[in-house]
């Protein structure tokens, strides 16, 4: 299997003039038209565009797996066989036999009512004629490889009590059970934490090697492509826009639409000068060292000193210092919470809960928080899914009691106050959520979404009211006939452009963006993150940035906050934080980061898989 | 219930270019008018609201409404000379087709039949209607308020809502008409409506429930909104489409179970008229005077039946996931087109 | 998982129980219980007035009798019922709910078991054929099923289903082929909807079973079933050899030879024991004692056969040979019901009127444990038909809707990716999950059925709790009302704890975090 050195380059795929097409209102609506490429064995082929760009249906296609609504034309040839149009008798012993998928979403991509093993072992015996305690040791054997822990006890398990990561894996399992010759990958990572994230990049790289088999990368992801591609096609509006290694487009783009794309994404390390933490391991010990020459000038305080003392050894690689299950927070020189200045948000050891509900228990989600943002200052909070960093935003608007400790905005404490006390300090206080199309009423025009808080706060009505509204779309680039537009008829980027402005309507002193760009595209995101900065500039609001995303947070935050499992374990600046992280989970989470730049990626990989190694079992 | 949600989850998920779609059948129109632009294209629908509006027309405007006379000439009280033998209906195919005297036929005092259902019909009609009404403003408030307060009001609403549950609507249903029954339509209507909202809010409070988790609902409270105003201003307009199909649905149950009690005996009764108190007077003759028993049940079914096909497109209408039903026929000529052409 | 159940127990207990209490107020208002005595001319209607106060003990506060009843009704905690006197009748309501409550049960149960059945498996096919004339075909009905009074339908039943086919099964004589043929194009075009197919396979589909049906029908009239009817050994071997096939089918597909024998030896098995149980039934009387060992047997027999042809999946081969072998069963019992019919048909008591129209079992009728029997269906047939219809429309819309869901699902799409063929997608990845809301519906509709029975059992005369209710409600007996209330009440309790069992059973999200 693996010494088919010779034929490595022989294509298993060859895909010409491959269109889909829906019918849809009684005509056919383009999906995807005129795409060429070959996929040849123990290669990665990317297929790269933003949401609506065909990449998936088109790859569904080969597999006769597109809705009965739509229809592929064209040819793609799998070792002379033809797959489109073939009878589907013939089709289903090609599926997960020599073509098989891996899903976007593990959850939902395996059926809730069976066990992982015996999701595993149905492909296996459809296709090869085994007995179920072969299959089963099969099975066994595959979750193994993709390394599973406990196989024997996960085996029995259900999709639902398996982590992400696992069910991924089991996902992934499952596609390699009968030695495919060609893996379609659809954004295999896109729904998992970005350290999970790294695992299974790590695994499918180790896989590819293995197995021999031709992968097409289905991702808007370029971080991921710059990680795992030999070769890629970007795709936009059902069109490939342009194809080749990997290098020669993340080097050398010639389409503008690359370029743009390119550009768009953040790049983690680009705030700071030098490169990000785990660029190679090499660094790690050169920042430690920078990270001694600073601490002279380091604050006066001295619980942050006598934490910086604790955790300098920790800054070296294999540093026993801080374990990764420590709670402690790290303030990094300057960043210590200091109560006596004035701030638009202080959480003075605060615990956060979600109140009981019926019989369903309370749940702290946030335990001993100290954290400041001054006023004018963007903080940015980062931390991986169930981290907390939502719970805080939430609790600084008083939408979750704040259970001990202390939570003051903008100079009061919004402690057990009541939904009718807060609605004046609520005044002060501004909120982008994450999904644009869930925080805009879509029974409202945005318009009165838009001018909601004017009219409960301030009163204002009619034309005073709609000049107001008219000022804050110009001022988040809209066109002001966009007010009597409902939220389903804009896009992605229009609505949180909107969110943005709602936000903005009474001038904050304090804004909580919530993962605000975490659901756009790439392309949209720069723009919005573009207008967000802008708009800081000019109104001058302090802000709690939320987000997963750690380069988008050094884009635009000025200190970051790192979350884990509901305690607060880092905080210092951005560069500090992004070049020389102390905590070890700071510290797998930032190498973790795939960066759009094949080359230094390819560094980082080696120290990602390190540092994923030496944190793996915490 | 939570279909919403799961319609946005799938819009921001999906990379297959449904968005696309979605935004292109969308393009510049108020949620209300995709409403009501799928609606129109429910062939069921679209002819149950004729048959029915037809048939309430008819039905008010044959015997008139209180004071105000009807076109057609014999009362549903009046008894006369029975016409035909037995009072068998009197349409027949001569001179091409004749309704005659008595479309409908009589009974055995000479009653006219086409009276008795045209009146019957307005009965069943209003006391559907004011079953619909009670059960819309007590379900949506119940399950409105269990939704969005959740909690220990939740738990006693609920408990409630399980005291109503546990025995079959035509018992409870029954003791109540027994109550209040007799000849007293609209009474009969407000006491049915008491029993059958529970369905209506169990839906409303999940729907309720999810919609709370809706970030829009955080962004109207730190708007500075308060609990009725998100309740009634937000919330509402987007438990619309449960509600409205909803109360459709249990109005189309509601005739029936009109229909049922007055046929036991504990809905409407002589002299009170209504479809199933028809029936109930008429079943004994069914092997004589079988148009008695057929014209009262017909036309319980022909509402029955039109107003669950307007329930059920309103509800195609109002589900999101529901998109416009695809012509495969059309699709497959288009193909046909495109082969040839190819060739 | 079991608190749960017992809290949700509990609290559904109270709540019965403060239901109790507000109908018992709101009925001594509603009944009056002077009503024969209103136009009574008696000269000593003081008395009487005075004497039936005294019988219901009426000067008592009503609260005060609604513990006492409390009492009563408690006593059977202890073994010591009393749910009062129906005053009219003066019986003991104790003796009253004797026969109703196992009549009412029998009538749900039957229709419930073959409405689930059949409304999964149409809804089924209906949410699979999405949009086809098939598809809307199904809506309709079902829709109008649902717009179906079932006090009309029973009347109609009883006119067309009963009075007519005994008239036609004492004279028949057909007067017009067109009806007939008119049946069996239907019948053609529903089979051709139901299993689709390309324009070949269609026309195929629609022939032979426009043809099927003709056959079958010529074959009952030319043969005079209908005065006769009866399945015979051959009618075992052929129907058991065709479960046998479908049974192998759905379970794991024709394909798997291996199980496909099993099943096809439980069919021989079932018809080579075929004139021996015959022996069996002769010489020895039955009782449904024997029934069950019987049927025990059978089980232990499918099992054996399962096991022997195992192969590498012993409970696939289990699980088709046991279904096969329960219709195998069911079908040799049935053959023997039949058997029979001419001795009850012409039993004076039914004077060749074999379709009963009234009550739950002739009256005068002796015969043994197999003429009681078909007396007991020929007795449950309408009432059971007008239940049916009514719950079959809601359990085939649930199907349709749920299926529909489930098959949009992202699994569904992963199972094809897999390479599953699509009757694997269907029976094993979709339908599991699809039946899982179905679980909740259960109890809403049997307590919808409850209803349903109040009607027909009314117009059937079918002694049972719903007539009881009735006619208690017609005479103003309170009593019995509230036994009523109190006893529906709790087979409403139980079918929700069932409905939670299954959800339990059938969702392992549920099942194993608790």
């Amino acid at each position: 299997m693996t010494d088919t050195t010779t034929t490595a380059k022989s294509p298993i795929l060859e895909v010409t003039d491959l269109g889909v097409k829906f019918w849809v209102n009684d005509e056919w609506w383009m999906a995807a038209e005129d795409l060429n490429y070959t996929v040849n064995a123990g290669e990665v082929l990317a297929i790269v565009g933003e949401s609506g760009s065909g990449k998936s249906q088109s790859s569904m296609s080969l597999l006769g797996l597109l809705p009965s609504n739509g229809r592929a034309t064209g040819s793609a040839k799998m070792a002379g066989t033809e797959l489109i149009g073939m009878a589907s008798e013939r089709m289903q012993r090609i599926r997960g036999n020599e073509i098989s998928v891996i899903f976007q979403e593990p959850m939902t991509a395996l059926n809730p009512v069976y066990t992982a093993g015996f999701q595993i072992v149905e492909t296996l015996r459809v296709h090869l004629d085994i007995g179920p305690t072969e299959a089963k040791e099969r099975a066994l054997e595959l979750m193994r490889l993709v390394e599973i822990p406990d196989p024997e006890e996960r085996f029995h398990s259900f999709p639902h009590q398996l982590s992400g990561g696992q069910r991924q894996r089991i996902m992934i399992a499952q596609a390699l059970a009968c030695q495919p010759k060609l893996l379609i990958a659809d954004e295999p990572t896109t729904a998992l934490d970005v350290t999970v994230q790294a695992e299974i990049l790590k695994l499918m790289r180790e896989l590819k090697h293995k197995l021999d088999a031709g992968i097409i990368l289905i991702t808007h992801d370029m971080g991921v492509v710059a990680d795992m591609a030999d070769r890629m096609i970007v795709m936009k509006a059902g069109r490939v826009v342009e194809a080749g290694t990997a290098d020669e487009i993340f080097y050398n783009p010639q389409h503008p639409y690359t370029r743009q794309l390119l550009e768009a994404v953040p790049h983690l390390g680009t705030a700071i000068e030098g490169e990000a933490f785990g660029a190679d391991v090499a660094d790690i010990a050169d920042s430690a060292a920078v990270h001694e020459a600073h601490e002279g000038d380091a604050a006066a305080d001295s619980r942050a000193r006598e934490a910086v003392e604790a955790a300098q050894p920790a800054s070296l690689p294999q540093a026993p210092g801080i374990t990764m299950d420590s709670t402690e927070t790290y303030y990094h020189p300057g960043s210590q919470a200091d109560f006596s200045q004035p701030a638009a948000l202080q959480l003075r050891d605060a615990a956060i809960e979600y109140p009981s509900i019926g019989r369903k228990k309370a749940f702290r989600a946030a335990h001993h928080i100290n954290l400041m943002v001054a006023p004018g200052e963007v903080v940015g909070l980062v931390g991986e899914s169930g981290s907390g960093k939502t719970t805080i935003g939430r609790a600084a608007l008083g939408l979750l009691p704040t259970v001990e400790g202390d939570m003051v905005v903008n100079g009061k404490s919004i402690k057990g106050l009541s939904n009718k006390q807060m609605r004046p300090l609520r005044k002060e206080v501004g909120i982008v959520f994450q999904d644009p199309g869930s925080s805009l009423n879509p029974r409202l025009p945005v318009g009165e979404s838009i001018g909601e808080p004017l009219y409960l706060h301030e009163k204002m009505k009619g034309p005073e009211l709609s000049k107001r509204v008219e000022d804050l779309l110009t001022a988040v680039e809209l066109p002001t006939s966009m007010r009597n537009r409902y939220p389903h008829e804009l896009s992605g980027g229009q609505r949180q452009r909107i969110g943005i402005a709602r936000a903005l309507t009474l001038r904050p002193k304090l804004l909580i963006a919530d993962e605000p760009t975490s659901a756009l595209d790439v392309s949209v995101q720069a723009k919005v993150l573009d207008l967000f900065e802008g708009l800081q500039h000019e109104y001058g609001f302090a802000c709690l940035f939320i987000s997963h995303d750690l380069a988008v947070i050094e884009r635009i935050a000025s200190r970051i906050a790192v979350m884990r499992h509901g305690y607060l374990v880092e905080i210092g600046k951005s560069s500090q934080v992004v070049s020389n992280p102390v905590h070890p989970y700071t510290k797998r989470l930032l190498s973790a980061v795939p960066v759009p730049d094949p080359r230094e990626q390819r560094k980082r990989r080696e120290a990602r898989d390190a540092v994923l190694e030496a944190t793996a079992n915490a | 219930m939570s279909t919403n949600n799961d319609n946005q989850k799938l819009l921001a998920l999906d990379e297959t270019g449904d968005n696309a779609i979605e935004a292109k059948e969308t393009e510049g129109l108020s949620q209300g008018r995709i409403v009501f632009r799928k609606f129109l294209r429910h062939k069921g629908a679209m002819i149950s609201i004729v048959v029915f509006a037809l048939v309430a027309i008819f039905a008010f405007s044959a015997q008139g409404v209180g004071p105000i006379p009807g076109w057609w000439i014999y009362s549903h009280t009046a008894s006369g000379p029975v016409t035909n033998p037995g009072g068998s209906p009197t349409w027949s195919f001569s001179n091409f087709f004749s309704l005659g005297e008595h479309p409908f036929g009589q009974d055995e005092i000479g009653r006219d039949n086409f009276a008795r259902v045209m009146k019957g019909t307005q009965i069943s009609i209003i006391v559907m209607l004011i079953i619909g009404g009670v059960s819309l403003v007590i379900g949506t408030l119940v399950g409105a308020l269990a939704g969005y307060y959740r909690g220990w009001l939740d738990s006693a609403l609920m408990r409630v809502t399980d005291g109503f549950i546990i025995l079959p609507v035509i018992v409870v249903g029954s003791i109540l008409g027994k109550l209040v029954g007799g000849s007293n339509g609209p009474m009969l209507g407000l006491v049915l409506g008491g029993i059958l909202w529970t369905g209506l809010a169990r839906l409303v409070r999940g729907d309720f429930m999810s919609l709370r988790e809706r970030e829009f609902v955080d962004s109207a409270r730190v708007a500075g909104a308060g609990d009725f105003r998100i309740m009634f201003k937000h919330m509402l307009p987007n438990a619309m489409g449960v509600i409205i199909v909803n109360t459709t649905l249990l109005m189309s149950q509601a005739i029936v179970l009109e229909a049922s009690l007055s046929y036991l005996g504990f809905g409407i009764q002589a002299p009170g008229i209504s479809l199933g108190q028809l029936i109930s007077e008429y079943q004994t003759s069914f092997a004589t005077r079988p148009w008695l028993f057929w014209w009262p049940g017909l036309f319980i079914i022909i509402i029955a039946l039109c107003v669950n096909f307007i329930g059920d497109g309103l509800r195609d209408a109002f589900d999101p996931r529901m998109k416009t039903i695809p012509s495969w026929r059309k699709m497959k000529k288009a193909e046909r087109m495109t082969q040839k052409e190819a060739k | 998982m079991t608190r749960f159940i017992l809290r949700r127990l509990l609290s559904t207990a109270l709540v019965l129980l403060v239901v109790t209490f507000v109908l018992y107020m709101l009925l001594n208002v509603a009944l009056d219980f002077f009503w024969d005595l209103r136009s009574s001319t008696s000269p000593n209607i003081a008395a009487l007035y005075e004497s039936r106060r005294r019988l219901l003990d009426l000067d008592t506060p009503a609260i005060v009798r609604y513990f006492k009843w409390l009492a009563g009704v408690g006593g059977c905690v202890v073994g010591q019922c009393d749910f009062g006197i129906a005053w009219k009748s003066g019986q003991e309501v104790t003796s009253q709910l004797q026969g109703a409550i196992a009549n009412t049960v029998k009538l749900i149960t039957a229709s419930t078991l073959v409405a689930i059945v059949l409304g999964i498996a149409v809804g089924m096919v209906s949410a699979i054929r999405q949009y086809s004339g098939f598809d809307y075909f199904i809506t309709f009905v079902s829709f109008l099923l649902y717009s179906l009074p079932v006090f009309w339908v029973a009347v109609l039943l009883k006119q067309y289903g009963a009075i007519d086919i005994n008239n036609f099964i004492n004279d028949p004589t057909v007067t017009s082929w067109v009806p007939i043929i008119i049946v069996c194009l239907a019948m053609g075009l529903f089979w051709m909807g139901a299993l689709g197919g390309g324009g070949k396979r269609r026309l195929i589909t629609f022939v032979a079973a426009s043809v099927i049906t003709f056959a079958t029908i010529y074959y009952i009239l030319a043969s005079g079933w209908m005065q006769q009817p009866s399945i015979g050994i051959i009618g075992v071997i052929v129907i058991g050899a065709g479960a046998a096939v479908v049974m192998t089918f759905l379970s794991t597909g024709l394909k798997n030879k291996r199980v496909l024998y099993a099943t096809l030896t439980m069919a021989v098995i079932g018809a080579l024991l075929y004139m021996p149980l015959q022996y069996l039934f002769y010489y020895q009387d039955m009782s449904w004692l024997w029934m069950l060992g019987l049927l025990i047997v059978t089980v232990l027999v499918a099992i054996g056969v399962g096991f022997a042809f195992r192969g590498p999946d012993p409970w696939d081969t289990v699980r088709t040979t046991f279904f096969t072998g329960l219709i195998i069963a069911v079908l040799i019992f049935a053959d023997r019901v039949l058997q029979g019919w001419t001795e009850y048909s012409e039993d004076p008591a039914i004077n060749n009127r074999p379709i009963a129209t009234i009550g739950a079992s002739a009256p005068n009728i002796d015969g043994d444990f197999w003429i009681t029997n078909l007396d007991t269906f020929t007795h449950l047939l309408l009432p059971s038909i007008a239940l049916i219809l009514i719950s079959f429309a809601s359990y085939t819309r649930y199907t349709r809707g749920s299926m529909l869901e489930v098959m949009g699902q992202d699994y569904i799409r992963t199972a094809r990716a897999k390479g599953l063929n699509e009757r694997t997608v269907v029976m094993r990845h979709a339908l599991r999950n699809a039946l899982l809301p179905l679980a909740s519906i259960i109890p809403v509709d049997i307590i919808t059925m409850i209803g349903g029975a109040v009607i027909t059992e009314t117009i059937f005369g079918w002694n049972g709790m719903g007539k009881l209710f009735i006619d208690s409600m017609r005479q103003s007996e309170l009593d019995p009302i509230m036994a009523y209330i109190l006893i529906t009440g709790l087979l409403a309790i139980i079918a929700n704890l069932v409905a939670d069992f299954l959800y339990a059973v059938l969702d392992p999200r549920i099942r194993v975090n608790a």
